[in-house]
């Protein structure tokens, strides 16, 4: 049982990393309406440049974290402006070979930048302390991770209900035409979805950085976060979130009780009956347009 | 009469192009030795990719020495990115559009065996494969020259040592899910066999995954008081880090792979201090066992030379001093020798021969030696079965717990 409680714990804590990611992307397809492949490449180049202000320009932990935020708006920001909306008339595939070009150039950047060597992002919290309840233990950076999430959860929820920009999203995601006609600056709102996803994501990277960075380390929680986003139904937020707690706990699960060799994989192996039995997600409202 | 003329200068320079001027092995010329080496400069495998780049200044260092019997040697790498297919394309492409008279080191198992059977088939001398893997000499390969000694071989001395000397009695395994971390599995449970143990738990790793949690708690449930790891420096760091915050903290061990100190202590905010690792160099332990080596400040005349003589002149502003870099150098010196010792007259022949009689010869490695080629006899090939143990120390110094110690080659089981 406390095998049982500890694995669910666990799922939970790996979850929220996937939760963030998934809910970058979310924020992203329900404005674009596209799979955001560099979804994971527009947290890891904040990450290394707070890196970078920390050991190369002396900033403190919290300033470089500020600012690898507030570069990670920019970036999503610059993406939307300088790239995806110059698509002319895009389809689905176009827009998706463009996000992982641009997850090439970025990992590229990285790399060339900062070379491949390993490295620890300095934290404020130890990565390897630890509360334990009973015999059932939970690390006080993922203690962290799961509380930032539902925060982020919180604040996304609330800024899609109350307040004007959040609205004008959902109003642009729905219709875009109806949206422009109403006197909202779609591509303004798009450009801003993108630098909120970016901004999410980052968070997500510099709570995963602590344990480990290098240049790959976003690849696997991007590809989680994309497996929840779609168990949840892709343009759900609260759907994203269950799905990465879904994948975190099957993953934890599977791997303590049936196999270990296939617990990386089997996320996608839960996305493929998710969508046999719901197409559409978990979570996802079908809008049928009239023709 | 002109028609004529020029047909026989056609002949003429057709026949000397065929024959060559006075030396016709591939890839050698009058000034030039052409050795070609893959290697991951990007992609996941990118922090072995140091590698080429320390043979590259090794060979940099040599032909500012004036070469080797006046020819200097001309390094074609490339980046494969641990990818097989980029390595099988890039090596046919070197060596059918350049060239090459020898391959050297090469990274990555999977890599290797892409392009195995291709050189084996033009004979072309490897040597010095960048892994420890059985795959080399298992059956040996006339013209393939290992030179990592085998992770069967760092299974065996880190799991003797922690039952004969550490009193360990139960013993688990984190092995990654491929050659390296299987054959560390199989050398461990070959010598817990010799002892009538068994394994407490063998918990395997994907490469891809990155959540070490269910890993660390499988180890915790098995209560065992030593565990090898066979998996990469960043797993290494995953799993020492989520066993920490599980309050588990057994007597980790590791082999040559993560037997970078200052490396792995960085990457595990000194959570390496006190883990044991299998060494194949770049310190001394012959009359040094017990004391404390830092490869920043070498014991090993010939690493303190090559530190300042090839890293400080040579290297890339940003490359790190390290095992990867030195093994770059390392990997490649049997080659170098025996280049040199085949004289002028360099063909690949002569060099598999100069190979051959190579007895415990010595670079920043253990004693290397191979014998004349017996298709039934993998130790022709294998080259150096020396490793010792070293324990990381806090600022990322080597305590070098045993001397130089010849492990055994274990067969594949048919």
């Amino acid at each position: 049982m406390i095998d049982f409680l500890q694995m669910i714990i666990s799922g939970i804590a790996v979850g929220s990393s996937y939760a963030l990611m998934a809910l970058g992307m979310v924020l992203i397809y329900k404005a674009s309406e596209v799979p955001n492949f560099v979804q994971g490449e527009m947290a890891l180049l904040p990450v290394f440049m707070a890196y970078m202000l920390i050991y190369s320009y002396g900033q403190s932990v919290f300033a470089a974290f500020f600012g690898a935020l507030a570069f990670a708006m920019l970036l999503g920001c610059f993406i939307e402006f300088a790239v995806v909306r110059r698509a002319k008339n895009p389809n689905i595939l176009g827009l998706i070979i463009i996000t992982i070009g641009l997850e090439m150039v970025l990992l590229g950047f990285v790399s060339w930048k900062f070379g491949a060597d390993q490295r620890v992002m300095p934290f404020p919290i130890s990565s390897y302390s630890s509360i334990m309840i009973g015999d059932v233990y939970i690390s006080t950076l993922d203690l962290l991770t799961l509380v930032t999430a539902l925060v982020i959860m919180t604040c996304l929820f609330l800024f899609f209900r109350f307040s004007k920009l959040g609205v004008a999203m959902k109003a642009t995601q729905q219709n875009e035409t109806a949206a422009r006609l109403m006197g909202i600056r779609t591509h303004r709102v798009k450009m801003i979805s993108w630098g909120i996803s970016a901004t999410v994501g980052t968070v997500a990277g510099l709570l995963l950085a602590p344990v480990f960075m290098e240049p790959y380390m976003m690849w696997s929680p991007m590809l989680k976060g994309f497996a929840a986003a779609v168990i949840g139904g892709m343009t759900s937020l609260p759907g994203a979130v269950f799905g990465a707690y879904i994948v975190g706990i099957v993953e934890h699960l599977f791997g303590g009780y049936i196999s270990m060799e296939y617990k990386a994989v089997v996320a996608f192996a839960v996305i493929v009956i998710v969508l046999c039995v719901r197409p559409s997600g978990l979570f996802a409202r079908h809008y049928v347009k009239k023709v | 009469m002109k028609t004529t003329l020029f047909a026989v200068l056609c002949s003429a320079l057709l026949v000397l192009g065929i024959a060559g001027p006075g030396n016709a092995e591939v890839g050698v010329t009058e000034t030039e030795i052409h050795i070609g080496q893959w290697s991951p400069q990007t992609g996941p495998a990118a922090p072995w990719g140091a590698v080429a780049r320390g043979t590259d200044a090794y060979f940099k260092w040599i032909n500012a020495n004036g070469g080797i019997h006046g020819r200097k040697l001309v390094h074609h790498y490339f980046d494969d990115a641990y990818n097989p297919a980029k390595t099988i394309a890039g090596v046919k492409q070197l060596q059918e559009q350049t060239g090459m008279f020898a391959w050297a080191s090469g990274v990555g198992t999977a890599c290797g065996l892409a392009v195995r059977d291709y050189l084996m088939e033009k004979k072309i001398p490897w040597v010095g494969p960048s892994a420890g893997s059985r795959h080399w000499v298992n059956p040996p390969y006339k013209y393939l020259f290992n030179v990592y000694p085998l992770y069967l071989g760092d299974a065996q001395l880190l799991t003797e040592y922690a039952i004969t000397e550490m009193g360990k009695k139960k013993i688990a395994v984190v092995y990654q899910e491929d050659d390296y971390g299987k054959q560390g599995l199989e050398g461990t449970e070959y010598i817990l066999k010799k002892h009538d143990m068994e394994l407490v738990e063998a918990v395997p790793v994907a490469i891809t995954d990155t959540d070490m949690r269910p890993h660390a708690m499988k180890l915790r449930q098995s209560d065992a008081d030593a565990v090898l790891l066979f998996v990469t420096p960043g797993h290494v760091a995953r799993v020492l880090g989520t066993a920490k915050a599980m309050k588990f903290e057994p007597q980790w061990m590791s082999t040559t792979t993560c037997g970078d100190c200052p490396l792995m202590i960085a990457i595990t905010k000194g959570l390496y201090e006190g883990v044991i690792t299998a060494s194949f160099g770049m310190a001394k332990p012959t009359g040094h066992v017990g004391s404390v080596q830092h490869i920043n400040d070498p014991v090993h005349e010939r690493l303190a030379k090559f530190k300042t003589e090839i890293y400080e002149q040579f290297a890339a502003k940003d490359e790190r001093w390290g095992y990867t870099f030195t093994a770059g150098i390392g990997f490649v010196e049997p080659l170098v020798e025996a280049i040199r010792r085949s004289g002028r007259d360099l063909t690949r022949e002569k060099l598999v021969e100069e190979l051959e009689n190579m007895k415990d010869f010595q670079g920043l490695m253990g004693r290397i030696s191979y014998a004349p080629f017996d298709p039934a006899d993998p130790l022709t090939r294998v080259g150096q079965q020396e490793i010792f143990l070293q324990e990381c120390t806090a600022n990322g110094g080597s305590r070098i717990l045993t001397e130089w110690q010849t492990t055994e080659f274990i067969p594949m089981s048919e």
